[in-house]
């Protein structure tokens, strides 16, 4: 074999793309909080001891120890120095080491998005399922109207719904913030139900079209239960399309942990980064916003390593 | 005993018969062809037996297997007698098969879960069933790997696996060059020597000279001629049976040699492959202004990537190709395989000409003069490429390209899925037309009997010794 090993080549790409998104997201980070308007070093010193304790004097003491006042390219550089030894730098308003709070954040924004992917899984495979092999039957058309509808609904919106109605009037889940398995269910509904309310079509026209194929008739005419048929062929042709449109929702799910944990208090990363870009906690902004991106590509790497186990046609040469 | 009967059978769309009224009994041993053009309703025959009519269509009639009658059953009792009674043999194998799926385990399946075998059992039978079928060293290719007559093997395969006596076959061999096709021939003809019964449908008249038998011949759904299957073939006594058998290209006129003009393509030392294998080495070939060349060779040898490099569409691996003084890049146009697949669907076909027309600078009178040529009414203009037959698109397929007022026509199989009398027809028309403007063709088939009847020259294009399969 004088080829590359296909697999060896996709885990290059994505590294090669790992280094290419830290530093586009470090750059765009940096450049954006430096386009906030206010002054940093003023809301860094009220993020340290609250706004009746600072004053101009322990402002100016923030600048000369953070060195905002070095122009932008000089930290800009300094970040990326860093970067390169795997050093994210201190929280300038807690001064802990950022690597230290991603780390814990981390964890829940995983727990969230694990969640919401399980949520999105049971409810759009067996709907999608149901709507694909009747097409224009009831629970297709009932499913298309809710799709719609959910989709058109902001996260942040049926997030304040959900808590609403099952938090605020019936009382079963707690309203936010986590302390047990009950706190996970409202946020992982509302990430769920977005990220099923497309995905349950794609299912669906997946299964359509697996069921109008030549190979699905002849699969029957040859012997095959249709249970036999869905089990062993349909399932697995359907499949393809739709793991491959889950790595498409991937920046569906990163931009709703963000607007999700910040409506749910959840102690995750995206709380973390709008926490962070209110206080003007540049380090922290970029370690978060780096550590989205990252997992971004590693979430696609997985998508990719599916696809292949999934379709033998991506590993023959 | 008979094994099939079919008494009174008709195929109604709403009020519109499509086809019937058909009769007939088949025993064991006994082998019927259905023969007729594409769109006479051959094809509802096989459907309606085995069960799976379009749901827009309607049946009469009665329709018994093995003694019991089959019509009136329900769809799920019907299909519990597919691959243990009747087998079915697909029209497109390689759409049939799973794409996704090793071509053993589409084959091991069948012998698991319809004939009942054990695991260790199957893989026996399923090495066996593909070693006497002569595909041995294809068990794990996927369906994208395997030839079209080697899909065609594996879906037999498959398909017999679960021993059903009866086996229907729908235009087994379309699109398969003629050894494949003999290959296939000779797998069906043996069905009805082991105790089977075989209903095939064709529209070849050397497949069903192969299979012998008795013969039906359709046309427009209604059944002109019946009788055995060798006399008909010899003696037709209706004469669209013997249109039928004279648009066989065996039986076509050498047609008359254009003058040959100038050179205008040169190809030198061309070699060609595609995804790093070679199939074509060290070609010369120099097309002529006025002249036909056909490429004759077997399904994937590269008669299209040779288009295509002609074309300009892909760069040769080595050689030159040099174009004539004076030839621009239009010079050198393009017909398809698949004439529904290269016009636009929902736009009109004048629109589709009058582009073409537009861009090239072509008069208008121009375009409808070729029309007339090749018999095309001008009404065809306000339908779009759904609302025409196979044959009338070509044929405007033909009118686009010469829209472009080339010097070279290169036809990529441009009647294969065409039925034999539009077949005959249309490459009639296209030696006239090209002929008569002096265009050169360059035809590439799989048929030996039109491109010697058609072309002057025939460039034979042959498999290179391929490199030991790996993976």
């Amino acid at each position: 074999m004088t080829q590359t090993n296909p697999f060896i080549a996709a885990l290059a790409q994505r590294g090669l793309q790992a280094v290419v998104v830290a530093l586009i997201v470090g750059i765009v980070s940096f450049a954006m909080m430096q386009a906030l308007p206010g002054d940093a070093a003023y809301r860094i010193a009220a993020g340290r001891y609250g706004y009746d304790m600072m004053d101009a004097a322990s402002a100016e003491l923030v600048r000369q120890e953070l060195g905002l006042d070095r122009p932008f390219w000089a930290q800009l550089l300094q970040w990326l120095g860093a970067l390169a030894t795997f050093d994210l730098g201190q929280s300038a308003v807690y001064g802990t080491p950022v690597i230290d709070e991603i780390a814990t954040q981390l964890g829940y924004s995983l727990l969230l998005a694990a969640g919401a992917v399980v949520v999105s899984v049971l409810i759009a495979v067996p709907m999608g399922i149901a709507a694909g092999l009747r097409p224009g039957g009831l629970v297709d058309r009932v499913s298309l109207g809710i799709s719609i509808l959910l989709r058109a609904i902001p996260a942040f919106a049926l997030g304040v719904v959900l808590v609403l109605i099952f938090a605020v009037q019936l009382k079963l889940f707690p309203v936010a913030g986590f302390r047990g398995p009950q706190h996970l269910i409202l946020p992982s509904l509302t990430l769920g139900l977005g990220l099923a309310a497309v995905s349950n079509r794609v299912v669906r026209d997946a299964v359509v079209e697996a069921m109008d194929a030549e190979w699905r008739l002849f699969a029957r005419t040859k012997g095959l239960s249709a249970r036999l048929t869905l089990v062993r062929h349909v399932l697995r042709n359907a499949s393809l399309p739709v793991v491959t449109y889950v790595g498409v929702q991937m920046a569906y799910l990163i931009e709703g942990v963000v607007i999700v944990e910040t409506v749910f208090a959840w102690p995750g990363i995206g709380h973390a980064l709008v926490h962070a870009i209110f206080g003007r906690d540049i380090a922290m902004v970029q370690g978060t916003a780096l550590a989205l991106g990252l997992i971004y590509v590693a979430l696609n790497l997985v998508i990719d390593l599916a696809c292949r186990a999934i379709d033998p046609r991506t590993r023959a040469t | 005993m008979s094994i099939v009967t079919v008494s009174e059978l008709q195929v109604f769309a709403g009020d519109e018969r499509l086809m019937g009224p058909v009769s007939f009994a088949l025993g064991a041993g006994e082998t019927l062809v259905i023969m007729g053009e594409t769109g006479a309703g051959k094809s509802l025959i096989a459907q309606a037996i085995l069960g799976v009519l379009p749901n827009a269509l309607r049946m009469e009639g009665e329709i018994c297997v093995n003694g019991r009658r089959v019509d009136t059953l329900t769809p799920a009792e019907r299909a519990a007698m597919w691959g243990h009674e009747i087998a079915t043999l697909p029209q497109e194998p390689w759409l049939a098969l799973d794409p996704l799926m090793q071509a053993w385990r589409q084959v091991a399946e069948t012998h698991v879960h319809v004939a009942g075998l054990s695991r260790p059992q199957a893989q026996h039978q399923t090495a066996k069933d593909l070693v006497a079928l002569g595909l041995n060293g294809t068990e794990d290719r996927l369906p994208g790997q395997l030839s079209g007559g080697m899909a065609q093997r594996v879906a037999f395969a498959a398909a017999t696996a679960g021993r059903a006596p009866i086996l229907l076959a729908d235009e087994p061999t379309k699109g398969l060059d003629s050894d494949r096709r003999d290959r296939v021939t000779r797998l069906l003809a043996q069905v009805p020597k082991d105790g089977g019964t075989l209903l095939a449908i064709t529209h070849e008249a050397s497949v069903a000279r192969a299979l012998g038998g008795k013969i039906m011949v359709l046309r427009k759904g209604v059944l002109v001629e019946d009788g055995e299957t060798s006399s008909v073939l010899t003696k037709p006594q209706h004469s669209y049976t013997r249109d039928l058998l004279a648009a066989d290209p065996v039986e076509w006129e050498k047609s008359e040699a254009p003058p040959r003009g100038d050179p205008l393509l040169i190809a030198e030392d061309l070699t060609l492959g595609r995804g790093g294998k070679i199939l074509i080495d060290g070609l010369n070939l120099t097309v002529h202004r006025g002249e036909r060349i056909a490429c004759l060779g077997p399904s994937g040898v590269g008669k299209s990537t040779l288009l295509d490099t002609l074309a300009g569409l892909v760069a040769p691996m080595r050689g030159t190709l040099c174009k004539a003084d004076g030839l621009g890049s239009h010079a050198v146009q393009k017909l398809y395989q698949d004439p529904p697949a290269a016009f636009p669907a929902h736009v009109r076909l004048g629109r589709s000409l009058q582009d073409v027309a537009t861009v090239h600078r072509t008069p208008w009178d121009q375009v409808e003069a070729n029309m007339v040529a090749l018999k095309l009414s001008p009404a065809l203009l306000e339908r779009r490429p759904d609302a025409v037959s196979g044959g009338e698109l070509q044929r405007l397929s033909i009118v686009r390209a010469l829209s472009a007022n080339p010097m070279v026509l290169l036809a990529d199989e441009p009647t294969s899925r065409l039925d034999p009398i539009t077949q005959k027809e249309t490459m009639a028309l296209l030696g006239q037309l090209t002929e008569q403007l002096g265009i050169a063709v360059v035809l590439v088939t799989h048929d030996r009997g039109i491109a010697r009847a058609w072309a002057q020259r025939v460039l034979e294009l042959g498999p290179q010794p391929e490199p030991s399969h790996s993976g």
